[in-house]
């Protein structure tokens, strides 16, 4: 005799049991899937087969959900992976899909929360590690399904008016990120990459790391923290003059040379980060900002490539 | 023999499209008739996979086939899902565009499962006005495939294979006939697939899949993960002989092995037409 379940009624309870954290048993037996199929009658509503019982088949759905997510998840992250060992892996992906289950039609984004939860997920040994291990393989996941844009070249530069380069403003490719990180988490995850088994320990020490995409290649570049502050001024949108009188301002020991901002412009330029260069508002004040030098350094480093 | 209603070309023998044969297919570039694209794998990614499907597509014929339609689910549609769909179909020159008849989640979850439907009348009324809004969207009919399930559900009042037949008619969508998933399910549920073969309706049949499966003694699972066994072979000479040539396409997902190794269990399905057609003519000159 069969249970007349509506449609809609049978999807939330079989979805119920799929994802339900614990085994199947608790899962048939919990308070939202009993509310929509009682325990006692699920032989009503799905039948066994001759060598399973029902909730034995409702079993080979739910056993392959958790390794679904996690096999996904250990796609993007494989370094927090390797960090947090099988099991700890495991125990992170069961309470962030619980807390973030897929909304999407895709699996790529199902990672797209896990740093936040990492920064606050309980019992995480070195989880502040951890967090900026998983920011960084976010920041490589998101730059390696970005848009495809041109990097701007030199004739992009040279349209741009002399008396308009101080006020001007470069904007970068949509596959790029700028980290600013409190752990050297880049250099671990190389070795993970490189399958080396003498990582760097999981130690405390500011690092910064500029992630872009250049010839469908991710590549990750690791900054000093002025070149940082100087790129994230630039990326955040202000103009050209003021972020690099601002550089040139900056205290002892954080101040660049010219020498070094020429050698950064020249290697982000090749690295292809910058997608245009918008002309600013030219005008007295615009011009008392040194801006026509800059452009002239920019276009001569350039061509010399 | 043959074709399908539509008219819809016999691609010949396909292998899908995979990230670890991306380096051998642009070097190489392999006799393979055509490929099959995952879509949800180039949906949303600007970078190294689409710029490698857009070399595929210039060289090769493709189809799409997806797995986050979730047709069967009484969620609203994703009509943004179907936007992109549209758009990638476009952009790849896709033949067809196929899912899967299943549900992949409610309530706006997502379980990336393909899960089985009931087979009701209520549930056939649901499915079959989502096919035809679909269809409408796409502007080109769906193909569905035949699912593996591990479930059956004590509601049903008719087989798979009515459903899909009655599915197929109402809704005038294709089917894709999953030959290993009728085996998989035959076993796991206790019917017999020859008269599921028998029962499809020929004419909607615009693909098949191939693949190999893993046994667990209790049950089967449709794994990707292997080499297809001579009785699922066997099931698509039965198929065949009621459609004639179709699209080929041998599904490889777990453990992949090297592209020729793919290539190469493909290719038995060559061989296995190329019997039929020499099998047929005999006939045809007996009689």
């Amino acid at each position: 005799m069969a249970l007349e379940v509506p449609l809609g009624r049978l999807q939330r309870w079989l979805q119920e049991i799929v994802v339900h954290p614990g085994t199947t048993e608790e899962a048939v037996a919990g308070r939202t899937a009993r509310a929509l199929v009682p325990r006692r009658r699920v032989g009503e509503v799905i039948l066994p087969s001759s060598r399973l019982r029902p909730e034995e088949r409702l079993a080979i759905y739910h056993d392959m959900y958790l390794l679904r997510m996690e096999e996904a998840l250990e796609s993007d992250y494989p370094a927090l992976k390797h960090f947090l060992g099988d099991d700890g892996f495991r125990a992170l992906v069961a309470g962030y899909v619980r807390a973030h289950p897929s909304r999407s039609y895709s699996l790529n984004f199902l990672g797209a929360h896990l740093p936040d939860y990492v920064r606050a997920a309980p019992g995480l040994r070195r989880r502040a590690f951890a967090h900026d291990l998983a920011r960084l393989e976010q920041a490589v996941a998101e730059v390696f399904d970005a848009p495809e844009e041109e990097a701007l070249r030199p004739e992009g530069i040279a349209a741009v008016p002399e008396a308009a380069w101080d006020t001007a403003r470069l904007r970068a490719i949509a596959a790029f990120r700028l980290l600013a990180l409190r752990h050297p988490v880049n250099a671990y995850l190389q070795s993970v990459r490189d399958e080396r088994h003498d990582h760097p320990p999981a130690r405390r020490g500011d690092s910064w790391v500029a992630v872009y995409r250049r010839g469908y290649t991710v590549r990750r570049q690791d900054l000093d923290r002025a070149a940082y502050r100087l790129l994230a001024d630039i990326v955040s949108g202000k103009p050209l003059g003021v972020a690099v009188k601002a550089a040139l301002r900056r205290g002892q020991g954080k101040r660049p040379t010219r020498t070094q901002l020429f050698r950064w412009f020249r290697g982000w330029m090749a690295s292809g980060i910058f997608r245009s260069v918008e002309a600013g508002m030219t005008g007295p004040g615009d011009r008392r900002s040194g801006g026509p030098a800059l452009k002239d350094r920019v276009t001569a480093l350039d061509k010399k490539r | 023999m043959k074709a399908n209603r539509w008219g819809l070309p016999d691609l010949g023998i396909g292998v899908g499209l995979r990230t670890v044969h991306f380096a051998h297919i642009l070097s190489q570039h392999p006799p393979v008739d055509w490929f099959e694209v995952l879509s949800e794998n180039f949906m949303d990614s600007g970078g190294r996979p689409l710029h490698i499907l857009d070399h595929v597509t210039e060289r090769y014929p493709v189809a799409l086939h997806g797995v986050s339609m979730s047709i069967g689910s009484t969620d609203p549609l994703d009509r943004e899902y179907l936007r992109k769909l549209k758009a990638l179909a476009a952009r790849t020159r896709a033949h067809w565009v196929s899912d899967h008849l299943c549900w992949t989640g409610v309530m706006g979850r997502n379980t990336h499962d393909l899960l089985p439907m009931p087979y009701t009348e209520e549930a056939l009324r649901h499915t079959a006005a989502r096919v035809r809004q679909v269809s409408e969207i796409l502007e080109r009919p769906l193909v569905l495939e035949n699912p593996s399930s591990y479930v059956e559900f004590a509601a049903s009042s008719m087989t798979e294979w009515e459903f899909l037949s009655r599915l197929a008619e109402e809704a005038d969508c294709g089917l894709l006939l999953d030959v290993n998933n009728v085996y998989v399910s035959s076993f796991n549920h206790g019917f017999d697939p020859r008269a599921y073969i028998a029962g499809i309706p020929a004419d909607r049949v615009v693909q098949y899949h191939v693949a190999g499966h893993t046994h667990k003694g209790t049950h089967i699972v449709d794994t990707h993960s292997d080499h297809a066994l001579a009785e699922v072979w066997d099931l698509y000479r039965l198929a065949w002989r009621r459609t004639g040539p179709t699209a080929t396409l041998y599904e490889w997902d777990e453990d992949i092995p090297s592209f020729d190794v793919v290539h190469a269990e493909a290719l038995k399905a060559r061989a296995h037409r190329e019997e039929l057609v020499a099998e047929a003519a005999g006939v045809a000159r007996g009689a």
